[in-house]
């Protein structure tokens, strides 16, 4: 064991140190030079009894302190232990804002730490079992009975700079699955599932405990984990197959270990089921490198293999020109298991995507969620920002994007509603899906808008109002932004953020910064409105005058601010000889009032007639007319609701 | 008389009166219009002189159906883009089956819709048990003779509906339906399992149905006044008459279904204002008038089953009612 660890160690040394020839990701899962610190590097064997739905596993982590501080403790963060039972952090707060049945006694997962060995080799040597004193801690909050993070006190302080090699063997039950992690029939879907260091920066350990809300956070590394199954499963992982051998004797005889390694990336996922269909397909480009693409797919949605590459195609080829290449040279794109629960989430070259058994044309089903779960894979994956703390740095950039890039090839799509126990879908083919507003999810950003300044840590959000926030909100000013300043300076800053934090932890401030740099002008006005406060945008015309003086017209039009946010918008005002006069107002008093003479009546006023400020919270409010329409739209669709209620009594007097 | 020509007697008993059919599109309306007129209103308010108002005159305007969704309370709550074409109609047949609630508003006047036809059912009936005119007074007398015996049943009805929807639908549906797919992990296979259960839900609401349809047309055609009696006499019938009284059941299942297909085929998308406008309210009515043909022939068919069982065709114990003279005619005399 001890030569392992030194012979590992040499090898991350190594792998850290070298410059080289340029990257040859495909094939191995190795990147030559490093592209990120490699500051925490694990080296994972474990083995899955999916009868027990148990794990058992062991790990040797190589660990960096990259900070110009000691450490005088270890943290991990141990997720499952937040299904442990109803009293943990993850699931109170799951309580507030879902109130759903209790788990079955069978449903919970654990994760239990048998083992902590500490090395240290740089300096004076040291060798430790640090199991006893292994404790749970709670940064977050008071809870007693939270065991998601666990410190380890080190008998000495791991200095800057210095390498400290950890082994620690634990045990493990699947849950039936939360928060996109755990088991069905046999599928199983492993996600945060090793106890995982914390990242350690100069204020300490951040390692908060799990929380409903929020997702992860951590270093950068090398992984390469053996996996056993039992023999017969197809198992798709984080990084590159690099060896499978069936075992055929010992206390393991009619298992398979699939070996997968993979350089700079920072979390490893692994899913496992006899059932997978396995297809392959290839994106090329001419001036991106190419990717291999391994689908996992479900027998049930055999058929839609090509909607699933054509999407991850869709985001590697609008991701990689907009803000920069996709450096690994494979991904996995995983089609989980109906009620799996775990659709729809991200992991370093690999993603759950969604569909369903009924999925028609001209509905992004499972385009939309492929295409947002492969471009976490540039924001979160490459650009790896707190996600505890400033998940919209990912979920928002990257709800933003995954709109923009739809909207590139799925356009026009359709509004589907789905019937009979969300079985059977309709599509409504007269309600295209906009980009600017169902894309950014206008709808439930108006519902929470005021619930929290986005600047709140997101692990703090009102419940169950974090993803207006964190997704929605920030998808909606950043397109606000695209149709204020121009996609290209949009672009250039969405870039320049991506090439300067690539493979690292930014902070908020560091894109406000970096916006302001690539846009030429202070933009921290805008972010106060939109970032550090909860207020509302909602301009509109309050009224709309003209009456005849002398030859011509006389014409008033009031706008009004009606929310407490500020953000300068044009106002519209058109006459009937078809006149426009456009007005820019700085939209920072209460109301304004424009007066016009002309020889022709007006007709119209409208604030922001071009839609830039997306998150005004009532468009509607935004125009006035004076030759209203509005009693025939009304007329209109109330004759169309007759039908439908019409409908609906006849349905009650079936009984009768 | 075997079934399908039960089903063909009922379908010309209720074409020889149109008028009835008339009337109960017209009870539709009377229900329905109000509701409308105060929808308009809630959107013509929203709307406002806005310019989104052009937008949704001419087709869709998506976002501002979200914008007034969002501030929506009462009746306004249920109007969204699912009202468009066969939406509604897959909306309606979708919370029948797993048992949606719906607002306030719209209990209220579905209960409302619901006591008018118990009043107007035996009048229906009678009519089409006679097979020949009976005028307006003739209808009302009747309708009003059976109403209060009609009232009484439909305790019962509420009493099992509640029953069924309440207790049984929850059973199946959130409690079975939950344990069968527990540990499913393929969708088709969840699905089979519903609407299996659907098939088991529909049949019972069916059976139902059945039992209180032939319980209505006994308390009229033998002019019972017990409805226990009523039911129990519908029971034997249907025990005795069971293949006919289901295949003309099925017969009329199937009618229903037809014109829901059809409805499918040609009903109207968001369209404009003006004349399609027109167009597609016209195309919606004539919808809602064959839903209630359908609904009609039913009642018409099982009246025919019956008396050809049991009777003859146009046997109704009861001596046609006559409107009846004012008192305060004969205080003239």
């Amino acid at each position: 064991m001890q030569r392992m660890r030194r012979a590992l160690l040499a090898i991350v040394l190594t792998a850290t140190t070298t410059s080289g020839a340029s990257a040859q990701p495909g094939v191995t899962g190795a990147i030559d030079p490093p592209l990120s610190p490699r500051n925490a590097n694990y080296t994972i064997t474990a083995r899955l009894d999916p009868v027990t739905r148990t794990i058992t596993g062991s790990e040797t982590i190589v660990w960096r302190n990259i900070t110009t501080k000691p450490a005088a403790d270890l943290q991990f963060h141990l997720y499952w232990n937040a299904w442990k039972n109803p009293r943990s952090t993850f699931m109170r707060e799951r309580a507030l804002a879902f109130r759903g049945p209790s788990p079955s006694a069978t449903d919970w997962g654990s994760i239990d730490v048998t083992g902590i060995n500490l090395s240290l080799v740089n300096t004076l040597r040291l060798d430790a079992d640090l199991t006893a004193s292994r404790r749970f801690v709670t940064p977050d909050d008071d809870n007693a009975n939270d065991e998601t993070v666990l410190s380890v006190p080190l008998p000495r302080p791991i200095g800057p700079g210095e390498f400290a090699t950890i082994d620690v063997t634990w045990t493990a039950h699947v849950p039936r699955t939360f928060a996109r992690t755990g088991a069905i029939g046999n599928f199983f879907f492993i996600a945060q599932w090793f106890p995982k260091l914390g990242v350690l920066q100069d204020a300490g350990w951040n390692c908060h405990q799990f929380h409903a809300g929020t997702e992860f956070f951590s270093d950068y590394g090398v992984y390469d984990v053996s996996l056993t199954v039992p023999r017969g499963f197809v198992v798709g992982a984080t990084g590159v197959q690099r060896e499978k051998r069936d075992n055929l004797a010992g206390p393991a005889v009619g298992t398979t270990t699939h070996r997968y390694h993979q350089d700079d990336v920072h979390d490893f996922a692994w899913t496992t089921s006899p059932d997978y269909l396995e297809r392959t397909a290839r994106f090329e480009h001419p001036t991106l490198p190419p990717v291999d693409m391994r689908l996992l797919l479900q027998p049930e949605h055999a058929g839609q293999e090509q909607r699933h590459f054509d999407a991850t195609r869709t985001t590697l080829k609008y991701y990689g020109e907009w803000y920069g290449a996709y450096p690994y040279g494979h991904i996995t794109i995983v089609d989980p298991a109906f009620q799996s629960g775990a659709g729809g989430m991200e992991y370093p070259t690999l993603f759950t995507a969604g569909t369903r058994w009924l999925a028609p044309a001209g509905v992004t089903t499972p385009e939309g969620v492929t295409v947002h779960e492969a471009g976490h894979q540039f924001w979160y994956g490459i650009v790896g920002n707190n996600e505890f703390e400033d998940a919209w740095m990912d979920e928002g950039f990257n709800t933003f994007s995954t709109a923009r890039a739809i909207a590139q090839v799925y356009d026009p799509n359709y509004l589907a509603v789905r019937y009979f126990g969300g079985f059977v879908p309709w599509v409504f083919k007269d309600v295209v899906v906009s980009r600017e507003t169902d894309g950014n999810r206008l709808a439930g950003y108006r519902r929470d808008a005021r619930s929290d300044a986005q600047s709140t840590p997101t692990f703090r959000y009102f419940p169950s109002t974090g993803g207006s926030i964190t997704y929605n909100k920030t998808a909606l000013w950043l397109n606000t932004m695209e149709r204020w300043l121009g996609w290209a300076t949009v672009q250039r800053i969405m870039a320049t953020q991506f090439e300067k934090w690539k493979f690292k932890h930014p902070a908020p401030q560091d894109f406000f910064d970096t916006a302001s740099a690539v846009a030429g002008r202070d933009l921290t006005p805008y972010f106060d409105q939109v970032y550090r406060s909860s207020n509302v945008f909602d301009y509109g015309v309050q009224s709309l005058q003209t009456e005849r003086e002398g030859d011509g017209y006389r014409t008033t039009v009031i706008v009004r601010r009606f929310g407490e946010a500020i953000f300068p918008v044009d106002v519209l005002v058109t006459f009937r000889s078809g006149e426009p006069v456009t007005e820019h107002w700085d939209g920072r008093d209460r109301w304004k009032l424009y007066t016009y003479q002309r020889p022709a009546a007006a007709v119209s006023a409208q604030v922001d007639p071009n839609r830039v400020l997306l998150l005004d919270v009532d468009y509607t409010n935004n125009s006035k007319t004076l030759a209203p329409k509005s009693a025939t739209a009304a007329t209109k669709w109330s004759l169309k609701w007759m039908v439908w209620l019409q409908d609906c009594l006849l349905s009650w007097v079936a009984l009768v | 008389m075997t079934a399908l020509s039960a089903w063909r007697d009922g379908a010309r008993r209720v074409n020889r009166a149109p008028a009835l059919l008339v009337g109960v599109w017209a009870l539709t309306l009377l229900v329905s219009v109000p509701l409308t007129i105060a929808l308009r209103g809630m959107l013509d308010q929203h709307l406002g002189r806005s310019l989104a108002a052009d937008a949704a005159a001419s087709g869709v305007n998506s976002d501002w159906m979200q914008e007034f969704g969002d501030q929506a309370t009462g009746l306004g709550v249920t109007f969204k883009p699912t009202v468009i074409g066969f939406g509604a109609v897959l909306d309606n047949l979708s919370a029948f089956l797993d048992n949606t609630t719906r607002p306030v508003v719209i209990v209220g006047a579905a209960s409302a819709y619901v006591v008018l036809w118990i009043f107007v059912a035996g009048g229906l009936i009678d009519r089409y048990a006679r097979d020949r005119a009976t005028r307006a007074p003739g209808f009302f007398a009747a309708s009003g003779v059976y109403f209060f015996r009609f009232l009484q049943l439909a305790v019962v009805q509420w009493i099992v509906y509640a029953v069924v929807f309440g207790v049984v639908h929850g059973w199946l549906f959130d409690r079975l339906y939950e344990r069968l797919i527990h540990e499913v992990s393929v969708e088709s296979t969840a699905f089979a399992y519903r609407a299996a259960l659907y098939v088991v839900f529909g049949a019972l609401v069916a059976a139902c149905t059945i039992v209180f349809d032939y319980a209505k047309v006994r308390a009229v055609v033998e002019d019972r006044r017990s409805m226990p009696g009523a039911i129990a006499g519908a029971l034997r019938f249907i025990q005795r008459n069971a293949g006919a009284a289901l295949l003309l059941f099925a017969a009329n299942f199937v009618a229903f279904l037809v014109v829901v297909a059809l409805y499918a085929l040609v009903a109207p998308g968001a369209g404009g204002s003006g004349v399609s406008m027109w167009m597609a309210c016209a195309a919606g009515q004539l919808y809602v008038i064959a839903r209630l043909w359908v609904k009609l022939t039913c009642w018409a068919s099982q009246t025919a089953l019956f008396q050809s069982r049991f009777a003859h065709a146009g046997y109704v114990a009861r001596r046609e009612e006559v409107w009846p003279e004012s008192p305060a005619a004969e205080a003239i005399l």
